[in-house]
């Protein structure tokens, strides 16, 4: 086409062509926007961000911790009073993991395409694929296990079920060290609750560290003006843990340029 | 040339005082590390000039050259949110340079060395810095 319309061109100007030239092409169609491409499934998609606390709960609240892990929090809240961070990997610039990535506080981006729903993070940017209509498999390979684990999805109604297992235990729920272990299984209702909120309720089990189920809502709010943005932790990291595996505060040291 | 304000409110979870301040919390100041070295009840100011600004993940710094008592200047790191939560609130790259002279509050560190975690701009050259926060 792109030869021949020059061609005609020529033709027609000499009168060897008595026809009317082909219309311009059309303009391309703008680029889809939308991430919303499965008409079977309810509307989530589009770019959230987290409302309210930092904290994992948002009334801080924290789940009935039992045994080693209790006393793994105790250790932990007693070194932050101190000014000291420990065991925090995060600063480390290894990945906050699931649960914790649901409540950090930057936009994710939600994708939804025929059997499945897919979470674009801008944290860690992180991916997490969500199957629908998958069997959570009765056991899993505990050396296969992941910061973000393996998540199973499907609808009931307006609500997307997601179940989440295979999770590692070395991470945290939120910046106050409240940890939990291999044994954590995560089970999500999402739902739409406005056009402008997203809501989640979101039931921590794990039976080697709590001693009940813990279940907390988070809501999102959509943010159609924002972009997700690259976030390359490792770039420019001075809070990276000293050998004592504490934090470290990043201050310039004195005499040298940093 | 500084000054401190305290913020009476502190948040609990189970029955810890952690030491985050509730503004924290209605804008948030997330970083990827742990709070724990912030005095975060507790926000002061400095003033001095711009030594240096790295626009940089995970956090943005500015590092602020500003007067002692004996006489000569301390080095100061303001340790800032991630590039986007920066261009969220408005900032870009050039919005603080190199020599500008700036007032800055910041949430100290607790162990006493010259650092702390941004709070806001009160002045830059002179005048107050207006952003536009993305909606």
């Amino acid at each position: 086409m792109g030869v021949l319309q020059p061609l005609a061109v020529v033709c027609a100007s000499l009168g060897l062509l008595p026809v009317a030239l082909p219309a311009a092409p059309k303009q391309a169609a703008a680029p889809l926007t939308s991430t919303h491409a499965d008409p079977a499934q309810p509307d989530i998609s589009g770019l959230w961000v987290v409302t309210g606390a930092m904290q994992y709960s948002p009334d801080h609240s924290v789940p009935k911790l039992q045994g080693e892990y209790l006393a793994l929090y105790e250790k932990r809240t007693q070194a932050f009073k101190a000014g000291i961070a420990v065991d925090d990997t995060t600063a480390e610039c290894l990945p906050a993991g699931l649960p914790h990535l649901l409540i950090v506080p930057y936009p994710f981006e939600i994708l939804q395409t025929p059997g499945r729903v897919t979470f674009l993070y801008e944290y860690d940017s992180a991916v997490r694929r969500v199957p629908l209509g998958v069997a959570v498999p009765p056991e899993v390979d505990p050396d296969s296990a992941s910061y973000n684990g393996d998540s199973y999805g499907h609808w009931e109604g307006d609500t997307l079920v997601i179940e989440t297992v295979n999770l590692r235990g070395d991470t945290q729920l939120d910046f106050t060290g409240i940890p939990h272990s291999d044994a954590l299984r995560i089970t999500e209702h999402l739902r739409r609750k406005d056009a402008t909120t997203l809501e989640d309720q979101i039931t921590l089990t794990d039976p080697k560290a709590y001693a009940e189920p813990f279940t907390i809502t988070r809501l999102y709010r959509t943010r159609p003006k924002w972009k997700i943005s690259e976030y390359v932790c490792e770039e420019n990291n001075r809070n990276k843990p000293d050998a004592q595996g504490h934090t470290r505060t990043g201050v310039a040291e004195k005499g040298k340029a940093e | 040339m500084r000054k401190s304000r305290a913020v009476s409110k502190w948040l609990v979870a189970t029955g810890v005082c952690l030491g985050v301040a509730v503004e924290f919390c209605s804008q948030p100041a997330f970083a990827h590390h742990s709070f724990a070295m912030y005095d975060s009840g507790k926000q002061i100011t400095i003033e001095g000039v711009v030594k240096e600004v790295q626009w940089t993940n995970p956090h943005v710094w500015i590092e602020v050259m500003v007067p002692n008592a004996a006489g000569g200047q301390d080095e100061w790191s303001v340790e800032c949110t991630s590039v986007n939560f920066m261009i969220r609130r408005g900032f870009s790259k050039h919005t603080v340079k190199p020599g500008d002279r700036i007032s800055v509050s910041l949430s100290p560190l607790k162990d006493g060395s010259h650092g702390g975690s941004f709070k806001g701009i009160n002045s830059l050259n002179g005048a107050p810095l207006k952003l536009e926060p993305q909606d």
